[in-house]
């Protein structure tokens, strides 16, 4: 059996990737990727935790998140599409009506 | 079991479904949708008043606390208290909404029946007494203000604040969510009652681990309640967004980030506070210091305010520094008071561009000709908002700041620090007065104008309950501190 350790550097990873893309990409749409990687690193966590422990929470949560985390995803898109019709393009770097 | 006591929040759901099929079907529904919602809220407050016992009528039979679905919900004193201020700032920003969202506008019952589920998701906050529960009226909460941000689709600020608000709450709810992950891993559970004693049994191995989480749930939360340094999205969110909508973000949206830190951190962990206690001190100094030193130089009365609140959030925050009940009861209370003021204020900033004024802090010159009762009600807000006796935001600084002292130690130097800051903040709050009432107003002499009725209410209404709070303060401070017991007995 795979030790829990490996999950655990495996989502840990994932997350880490996740907080990169969001900190440097200027894509829209990359930024929504990186998030819903964050997202699911942690159902791997909720997973094997629950997996090695033969507790059932943390596969209900987990449940729980990838709904809430598909309802974030539409939202996501609704706003990005919003913001496509009114500015023409999605790279966040030419969004800059409100600065001080 | 007594599933009658969740009556508010199920008239709510209920009124907001009903809300998009009357859209579609009904006539005159610029008209109905503001009366139906508002009608949903006043009768979900007088159910919670009752409950509560502010009228006395014993027609239900609930206990309370009442422990629901296997102790997912907890309703308590606490509970009760911000669902009772939530469900009244809902009521101002609909009353105002009306008037604010043009008769013309599209998309009119989403708005309102996002604002009720949004108002849901915040209740479930207040009663989550799980991980899973709080998480989920958390994001049941921030997906409507998402959507509601970003309302007037045909306004590029309106867009480009949806858009920064989704960024960054989507990201805090996955670092939110990772650090409730390794908490399931050390604890087994996701329930916070147990927390204490599940953490109790871990081995040294674990520490690092668990302060991995406890910083995940730490910058988190942050974002939500705009702490510094999470609170770089808060000023630009606040200025795109529809002023009523802004008005809901700073009066409830962010208490319901520190309804969950309470819940979290003076709930389930207080056993731990040696270890976090300093981290939220650093925050608080650093939050209002932030705050109050960027207000100075805003033109913009919304960002003005959107800074504003920061401070007061690193006030609110000085309670999980302190973290006594006696803090948790001015936190509490300063909840309150300073929900009047925001409520309160925006309204007016709302009005004003009703009124054709402008949000600049300039615009407001000869206001006091112009319209004196919103002159008058944006004086005490600002006065109230400064600290300045006997207004509602004296009493609960007072409360708070004393609290801090009463601790001692290093915690002294932080009332310190915020007794500097509030007399910093009184340099930018006067400068409102200063427009209004003491500049001369110019060659173009100002009339006198009609105030909108629908947005007088909730400003006359919220400018009465400050000050009635500061002249007697007594009975709400008792509710406050009555609310902190059911957290930190």
């Amino acid at each position: 059996m795979i030790p829990l350790n490996y999950y655990l550097v495996l989502s840990a990873m994932l997350f880490c990737i996740g907080i990169y893309g969001v900190l440097t990409k200027k894509n829209a749409i990359y930024v929504l990727m990186s998030i819903e990687i964050m997202l699911n690193s942690v159902n791997i966590n909720f997973v094997a935790f629950s997996a090695y422990s033969g507790d059932v929470t943390g596969q209900v949560f987990a449940l729980f998140s990838i709904a809430l985390a598909a309802a974030e995803v539409a939202i996501g898109l609704a706003i990005f599409l919003l913001l496509y019709k009114r500015y023409g393009t999605v790279e966040l770097n030419n969004i800059k009506l409100l600065r001080w | 079991m007594n599933y009658l006591i969740l009556l508010p929040q199920m008239i709510l759901v209920a009124i907001a479904m009903l809300i998009p099929a009357i859209d579609l079907y009904g006539k005159d529904k610029a008209r109905i949708l503001p009366y139906l919602a508002s009608g949903a809220l006043g009768i979900s407050l007088l159910f919670l008043a009752i409950f509560t016992g502010i009228i006395p009528l014993e027609i239900f039979d609930i206990t309370i606390p009442t422990s629901l679905f296997g102790g997912m919900l907890v309703i308590d004193r606490f509970a009760l208290f911000l669902q009772l201020l939530f469900g009244t700032v809902t009521l101002f920003v609909v009353m105002a909404s009306s008037t604010y969202i043009k008769k013309n506008e599209r998309n009119q019952g989403e708005y309102y029946s996002l604002l009720l589920i949004a108002t849901v998701g915040m209740m479930v906050v207040a009663m989550a007494n799980d991980l899973i529960t709080l998480f989920i009226g958390l994001e049941i909460a921030s997906i409507s203000s998402y959507a509601l941000a970003g309302f007037r689709k045909n306004d590029k600020k309106s867009a480009e604040a949806a858009m920064k608000y989704f960024i960054i709450g989507a990201l805090s709810s996955s670092i939110v969510l990772y650090g409730i992950s390794l908490f399931y891993g050390l604890t087994g559970t996701t329930d916070l009652a147990q927390f204490g004693t599940a953490l109790s049994n871990l081995n040294s191995g674990q520490d690092g681990l668990l302060a991995m989480a406890t910083i995940f749930l730490i910058a988190g939360f942050s974002f939500k309640v705009a702490a510094a340094p999470f609170h770089m999205w808060a000023p630009d969110v606040y200025q795109g967004a529809p002023t009523t909508i802004t008005t809901f973000l700073a009066a409830g949206s962010k208490k319901m980030g520190f309804a969950a830190l309470f819940k979290v951190f003076l709930f389930g962990l207080i056993s731990f506070k040696a270890d976090w206690a300093i981290a939220f001190g650093v925050m608080a100094a650093l939050t209002m210091t932030i705050g109050n030193l960027a207000a100075l130089k805003q033109q913009d009365l919304k960002r003005m305010l959107a800074y504003s609140s920061i401070a007061q959030a690193g006030y609110i925050m000085m309670a999980l520094a302190v973290a006594t009940q006696y803090a948790l009861g001015g936190a509490l209370f300063h909840i309150l008071t300073h929900a009047f003021m925001k409520t309160g204020a925006f309204i007016i900033v709302a009005m004003l561009s009703v009124m054709l004024i402008g949000s600049r802090v300039e615009d407001l010159r000869g206001l006091r000709i112009k319209s004196p009762i919103t002159a008058f009600c944006m004086a005490i807000m600002m006065l109230s908002l400064a600290g300045i006796p006997p207004l509602a935001g004296f009493a609960s600084k007072f409360v708070l700041f004393s609290s801090a002292i009463d601790a001692g130690g290093w915690l002294i130097w932080l009332a310190v620090i915020a007794v500097i800051n509030s007399a910093i903040s009184l340099y930018y709050y006067a400068r409102v007065l200063k427009e209004m009432y003491v500049l001369p107003t110019g060659k173009n002499k100002p009339i006198r104008m009609k105030e909108p009725l629908a947005m007088l209410i909730p400003i006359v209404l919220a400018t009465a309950a400050v000050i009635i709070i500061g002249l007697y303060p007594a009975p709400f401070v008792d509710a406050a501190m009555d609310a902190a017991r059911a957290l930190i007995p």
